[in-house]
């Protein structure tokens, strides 16, 4: 070392060069380089791709967990609940939550979001895939993307309504909430078309009122002129036609339901949340075509002194028979000072000028004018019934005829007051009660005299003495007939005869000597004049006999006895039946038939069948008389018959006795022997056959 | 010579004019740059051994913060889908009252990686301050790193694994997460940062630079 030190050269001394910083620096120096960049690239990316954040307020966050519960758009997930946690004071649930930022741009203001969880309700089971999966939040925004927000106000109930769904939404009005609830279907022509979203109280508090979405491109049916009305539940009509039990459908019926349709042309389209009134049925919906809600109401009061049941607020107001409004009001009121204080019953009419003929634009005063002008002509009003089984009444302005003058107040109360005049109230008892009247007037008991009459009549007839001893002459007639027969005298004209005859001969023998011929045939030629006067007295008796004969066998066959007898029996029994009870009772038992029977009755009065069936007793009774009095004729023609036959006996015998009349004696005996035969073949005939008497032959 | 003077009773190789392999040991002269038995690059001494150190050391850390950050696990049933990290997952397990598992997970992933970073960061920068302190038990811990590293990597398995079974589609379904890829990238170079380390340098602390 030493020896180096001093012979050699100092040592060199050796340094490296000191290189620089970039020379020394290793190529390893780029993976940690590279490794950076990767980690802050992708920092930089997982933050710009990071969503935006959002908050939402729920009142109650049931189910919803940081970092698990996803928010879906349309099905899709979009975002993610990062934190849950409670706002200041606790009121509510704050979710904050990312949500892509390639759809945070259109959340705008009306963003919606909410919770969705199963959920059975008669329309079906929503949410289902919630009770594996958890609850999700589920949101709904247009896709106009506007201001955006970023925080929301969640909702308790899902809407009904997407956002992009394409439809209508109207607002509708009702009066009581409690047929319609959120999610019930409305219909048109039957065909859900829509729904209704959550009812709510209207500002005023007066109405209920409640969105209604109307599905495209049923909403185009949705004019100015369309009407909805309830279909909830079901309702039963009983009517002329039966009972009818109408039911809409099975959600509707729980839930409830609204109905529409446009049944008149001409209404304006409408815009975006137009009003519409639900009207409570069907009926009144139709009926209300004509009315326009928003025309001006002319309301008047109307004072009743007797009891207004039977009308109730919306019962019609009609003017001679055309509805011009409704009754809007009912109340009793106290009139008059405190000695002459009255209780009356007041109705408030809702009147449409409009219906009142005055044009679109009439104005509450015109109407009024208008009303007083007739109410000093005699308008008046009062209340009418409706329908008699239900017992409704309505309100009709009439004109009465010289009705008491008045006007129309316009001083008392809050309302004109139109004044009344009596009330046409028809009610069943009473229509019943005016039945039973009409029946009671009906001249039954007239009908009864009458009928009791012509049975006296036919029972005198019977039993007149006249009638009974018609058959006794009749035998004592034909008794005499054949004891003129049957005596000696006419039996013995056969040998008188002979030797008449005998005497004739020789008298012919005399005369021809005497020529007495010539007087004989004078006296037979007056012989045959006799007994041709004889034979002209005598022609009628057959046909008297005859008419007799057929009286006697018509009053034979009557069964004169069986008849009264009958007749009586008869009569006895109506006048049993008319003293028993259920005569008496038979008025009362018979009002439920005697309510059709009525009309009939009118229509029996009308025609006057009555009166024919009077006036046919009567002229029965006419002709029962006229047979009496020829009935009692009858002995008198016997009387004078048997007369006849008398006489002619005693001519006979007169006859018999004088020799010189035997000629003609001769003669009138053989004319009378030939009456006598056709007598005997008369009386044959007649017993052969009786009828003939009476048609005739 | 006492325990003080133990630095300097040590010859190294460089001051007897040699030069080991790395890999297989034979000692040439100095002035040799290719090892003659296997050929490799022979090298006294690293001279931007710390360089690599830190640079793999970095890109290691670098690689360790999305690995905690990202979950791990995409873990997807039939009713939920979850995501655990790896300090998650620990707590999960702890909490079912696997603490075992919790705790041979946290070792692994989260105590030896750590545990490498500032062992490896200790070395460097003893390294560079030339210290001469506990140059023995600074090797020690050198040897300990190394070996240890490669143990980080049973996480990845895990979860290779699982990945691997468990795929049942739509019932229960495994997949690796982001964490999987950078935890796995984060041991490499971790152990590539241990491997950079010249062991060597420790003992030139009190030698002067030739």
């Amino acid at each position: 070392m030493s020896d180096a030190n001093d012979t050699g050269p100092a040592p060199f001394d050796v340094r490296p060069v000191k290189r620089r910083i970039w020379q020394r620096l290793s190529l390893v120096w780029l993976v940690p380089l590279v490794a950076l960049g990767i980690s802050l690239w992708a920092a930089w990316q997982s933050y710009i791709d990071r969503g935006t954040l959002i908050t939402i307020s729920f009142e109650n966050a049931a189910g919803i967990t940081a970092g698990e519960t996803i928010i879906k758009y349309r099905d899709v997930t979009v975002g993610e609940v990062e934190d849950v946690e409670f706002s200041v004071g606790l009121t509510d649930v704050l979710v904050h939550a990312r949500i892509d930022k390639t759809v945070a741009p259109f959340l705008d203001d009306d963003a919606e979001f909410w919770v969705v969880r199963p959920d059975v309700s008669v329309r079906g089971i929503t949410g289902l895939e919630t009770v594996l999966s958890g609850v999700f939040i589920e949101g709904n925004w247009d896709t106009d993307a506007d201001v955006a927000q970023y925080e929301f106000t969640g909702l308790e109930q899902p809407v009904l309504t997407r956002a992009n769904q394409r439809g209508t939404r109207v607002v509708l009005r009702a009066d009581d909430g409690g047929s319609i609830a959120a999610g019930a279907p409305i219909l048109h022509k039957g065909i859900e078309v829509g729904y209704l979203e959550k009812p709510e109280l209207s500002f005023n508090g007066q109405d209920v009122v409640v969105s209604a979405f109307i599905e495209s491109p049923y909403d185009r049916r949705i004019t100015s002129s369309t009407r909805f009305w309830d279909t909830s539940g079901f309702s039963v009509s009983f009517g002329t036609g039966g009972v009818s039990l109408d039911v809409s459908s099975l959600a509707s019926i729980i839930e409830g339901g609204i109905a529409f349709d446009t049944v008149v042309s001409g209404g304006q389209p409408i815009n975006e949340g137009h009003r519409f009134d639900i009207f409570p049925s069907e009926d009144a919906a139709r009926d209300s075509l004509f009315m326009d809600p928003n025309a001006e109401i002319l309301e008047v009061a109307v004072l009743f002194e007797q009891s207004v049941s039977g009308l109730a607020v919306g019962s019609e107001v009609r003017f001679q028979g055309i509805r011009i409004g409704e009754v809007s009001n009912l109340n009793a009121i106290v009139v008059g000072d405190a000695a002459s204080a009255q209780v009356r019953l007041q109705a408030i009419l809702a009147i449409e000028p409009s219906r009142l003929g005055m044009g679109a634009d009439a104005t509450a005063e015109d109407a009024l004018a208008l009303l007083s002008d007739f109410v000093t002509r005699g308008l008046r009003a009062r209340m009418v019934t409706g329908n008699i089984l239900a017992g409704t009444l309505f309100v009709e302005l009439v004109e009465v005829e010289d009705a008491l003058p008045a006007i129309v107040t316009l001083t008392s109360g809050d309302f004109p007051v139109i004044p009344t005049t009596d009330s046409q109230i028809s009610d069943v008892a009473a229509t019943a009660e005016g039945l039973l009247a009409r029946i009671n007037a009906l001249p039954v008991e007239e009908l009864m005299d009458g009928a009791i009459d012509l049975m006296d009549s036919f029972e005198r007839l019977a039993n007149d003495q006249y009638t009974r001893a018609t058959p006794a002459a009749l035998v004592a007639l034909l008794d005499d007939s054949r004891e003129l027969i049957n005596s000696d005298d006419i039996q013995a004209i056969p040998g008188d005869l002979r030797d008449v005859i005998g005497d004739l001969d020789s008298l012919v023998a005399e005369a021809t000597e005497v020529g007495l011929i010539a007087d004989l045939d004078a006296a037979v030629e007056m012989a045959g004049q006799v007994a041709s006067n004889v034979e002209r007295a005598t022609q009628n008796l057959p046909k008297i006999t005859a008419d007799i004969e057929a009286l006697t066998t018509r009053a034979n066959e009557l069964e004169l006895e069986a008849l009264v007898a009958s007749a009586t029996a008869s009569l006895d029994a109506i006048d049993g039946f008319l003293g028993t009870d259920d005569a008496v009772a038979f008025p009362r038992e018979a009002n439920a038939a005697l309510a059709t029977m009525r009309e009939l009755l009118d229509e029996v009065r009308e025609g006057g069948a009555v009166a024919n069936v009077n006036a046919a007793l009567a002229s029965a009774n006419e002709a029962a008389r006229a047979v009496e009095d020829a009935v009692s004729t009858l002995p008198a023609l016997a009387a004078r018959a048997s007369e006849l036959v008398d006489q002619t006996e005693a001519v006979v015998l007169s006859y018999s006795e004088r020799s010189r009349f035997s000629a003609e004696t001769l003669a009138t005996l053989r004319d009378i022997q030939e009456a006598s035969d056709a007598i005997s073949s008369l009386a044959r005939a007649i017993e052969r056959n009786p009828n003939s008497l009476l048609i005739g032959r | 010579m006492g325990s003080a003077g133990q630095g300097h009773s040590l010859i190294t190789a460089r001051d007897a004019g040699l030069v080991a392999c790395q890999q297989c040991g034979q000692v040439h002269v100095l002035r040799a740059k290719v090892c003659k038995r296997c050929e490799g690059r022979l090298q006294s001494r690293d001279e931007d051994s710390l360089q690599k150190v830190w640079a793999w050391l970095i890109a290691g850390m670098i690689a360790y913060i999305p690995a905690n950050l990202y979950p791990m696990l995409l873990t997807s049933t039939l009713t939920e889908r979850s995501e655990s990290t790896i300090i998650g997952g620990v707590v999960e397990l702890f909490e079912y009252g696997s603490w075992g598992v919790a705790s041979i997970v946290f070792i692994a992933s989260v105590m030896i990686p750590v545990g490498k970073f500032i062992a490896i960061m200790y070395l460097a920068v003893s390294v560079q301050r030339k210290s001469k302190a506990n140059r023995h038990e600074r090797h020690r811990a050198y040897e300990v790193v190394e070996f240890i590293g490669r143990w980080s990597m049973i996480d990845v398995f895990v979860v290779a694994i699982l990945s691997a079974l468990v795929q049942l589609d739509t019932i229960a379904t495994i997949n690796p997460g982001i964490a999987a890829v950078s935890f796995a990238l984060s041991v490499i170079f971790t152990m590539l940062s241990a491997q950079a380390f010249d062991s060597r340098l420790i003992w030139d602390a009190d030698r002067t630079q030739q």
